[in-house]
């Protein structure tokens, strides 16, 4: 068994590499509930494809499952990148079903939404210990960036190596403060923008293409 | 005298080395066996061979299992036409081994077995003997074997399985257990201890330990309201996604 697995490993090992070059790049949209990672995702999607990625709520946790794009080929400046954008669920450390009665939500709805919304952190986890080739994390510009989710996602990145592009979301809300961000996580670039708004994606894609390349 | 060699006449004790290579006086490889006690009519019928136990002989007729052979049976029929007769590994007649039945004492059996293991492939009326048999293909009894057939069940053993089975019959389909039923408070607990990723706090609140998550191989995809979990095992027991 252990032999057949190392043997397995190794030829898919040369196969990757063989085909390394030709295959999209998969980028996992990380980032905390209700940061936008949804609008973000459907904004890239519809700006290229044509299609959205999934549906957009301001009810936390709408995306309890990765949704994933394939071949999402962005051209910047005579050059073309062709990725596959996956959508995951917020990351969070707590879920509560009460936080969705708010909403017009009986209690029945909110605990199940709730379990899903656990389920999806934990397939969020699994993505980017196995799938993810770099990540684009998404924060909202108007709430503290200094949170346990954001230090460790962001230290499990970097442990990783992976490329990770930061985004300062939702830049069309006036409490809105980049600054807070960048001041967060001095090691990495920082770009402002509202995906819902169509703000400052020029410059989202130039990155995207920078980095994922 | 259970085997005497049928040319010269000479005895050997039961399972005897010597007969492996043939009778030490006059070379002959044709035994017949003959029980302690009185012959039993129908295992004349038994009177073959179904495998050699000494490959090397072209016709050994000697039997080192208990399996009763009548001292009626004429040589002739003992001989390397009987090896290959079908009747002597399925003949029931085994089962009434006269040198089974005759022994005092069961502790015994065992390592008697190991002897007779190809003619007690015919044995197949006694449900014991059956399962030792099987024991014996795979070779010499090992301690688990004997501790599982000597070593009796503890009281607390029985009470603790007797709790995991209570606990796993809770149905997994129950959308929502009362808070206050014991055993799923304690089922949750437990399971709380050993997934200590998600921390069940009570039905729609969730505590998750991000850096549990992340470091285990396998995937969590379902979560049960009485506690249970759903998980994907890693690559290497399947196949990749790829």
């Amino acid at each position: 068994m252990g032999l057949l697995t190392n043997l397995r490993d190794s030829i898919s090992r040369v196969t990757d590499g063989l085909f390394a070059a030709d295959e999209p790049k998969r980028i996992g949209i990380y980032g905390p509930p209700n940061a936008g990672k949804t609008t973000l995702a459907n904004r890239i999607a519809r700006d290229w494809t044509g299609d959205a990625v999934g549906p957009e709520s301001h009810i936390p946790h709408e995306t309890r499952r990765a949704r994933r794009k394939e071949n999402v080929e962005i051209e910047r400046n005579g050059r073309k990148v062709t990725i596959d954008i996956v959508d995951t669920p917020g990351v969070t450390t707590k879920v509560d079903y009460k936080e969705f009665l708010d909403h017009d939500m009986d209690k029945e709805d909110a605990v199940r939404r709730s379990r899903e919304a656990t389920e999806g952190v934990a397939e969020a986890m699994h993505w980017l210990r196995e799938d993810v080739d770099g990540v684009i994390y998404v924060l909202d510009s108007t709430t503290d960036p200094f949170t346990q989710v954001n230090t460790m996602l962001i230290g499990i990145i970097e442990s990783q190596d992976l490329p990770a592009l930061i985004l300062a979301n939702k830049t069309d809300l006036p409490e809105s403060d980049v600054q807070q961000i960048a001041n967060a996580f001095p090691q990495h670039e920082t770009i402002p923008l509202s995906a819902l708004e169509g703000e400052n994606m020029d410059e989202v894609y130039t990155k995207i293409a920078e980095y994922f390349g | 005298m259970p085997h005497q060699c049928i040319e010269c006449g000479r005895t050997f004790p039961d399972g005897s080395k010597e007969m492996l290579s043939g009778c030490p006086d006059c070379g002959g490889n044709k035994f017949q066996f003959k029980p302690s006690g009185a012959s039993d009519p129908s295992n004349s019928a038994s009177s073959a061979d179904p495998e050699p136990t000494a490959g090397s002989e072209p016709a050994p007729d000697f039997d080192s299992s208990s399996e009763a052979r009548s001292e009626t049976a004429p040589a002739g029929s003992a001989g390397p036409t009987d090896s290959t007769d079908p009747a002597g590994s399925t003949d029931p007649a085994g089962s009434t081994d006269p040198a089974d039945q005759s022994d005092p004492d069961p502790a015994d059996r065992p390592s008697e077995r190991t002897v007779s293991s190809d003619t007690m492939e015919s044995d197949t009326t006694d449900p014991v003997e059956g399962d030792a048999e099987r024991i014996d293909d795979e070779g010499a009894e090992d301690t688990a074997q004997a501790s599982a057939r000597s070593d009796v069940v503890t009281p607390d053993e029985l009470d603790r399985a007797a709790r995991e089975t209570g606990s796993t019959g809770v149905d997994s389909e129950s959308v929502e257990p009362p808070a206050s039923q014991p055993g799923v408070d304690e089922l949750r607990d437990e399971l709380n201890e050993q997934f200590e990723s998600i921390r069940i706090v009570s039905p729609g609140q969730y505590e998750l330990n991000l850096m549990e998550l992340y470091d285990r191989q396998e995937y969590i995809i379902s979560l049960q309201e009485d506690g249970r979990y759903v998980i994907e095992m890693p690559d290497a027991w399947g196949v990749t996604d790829e």
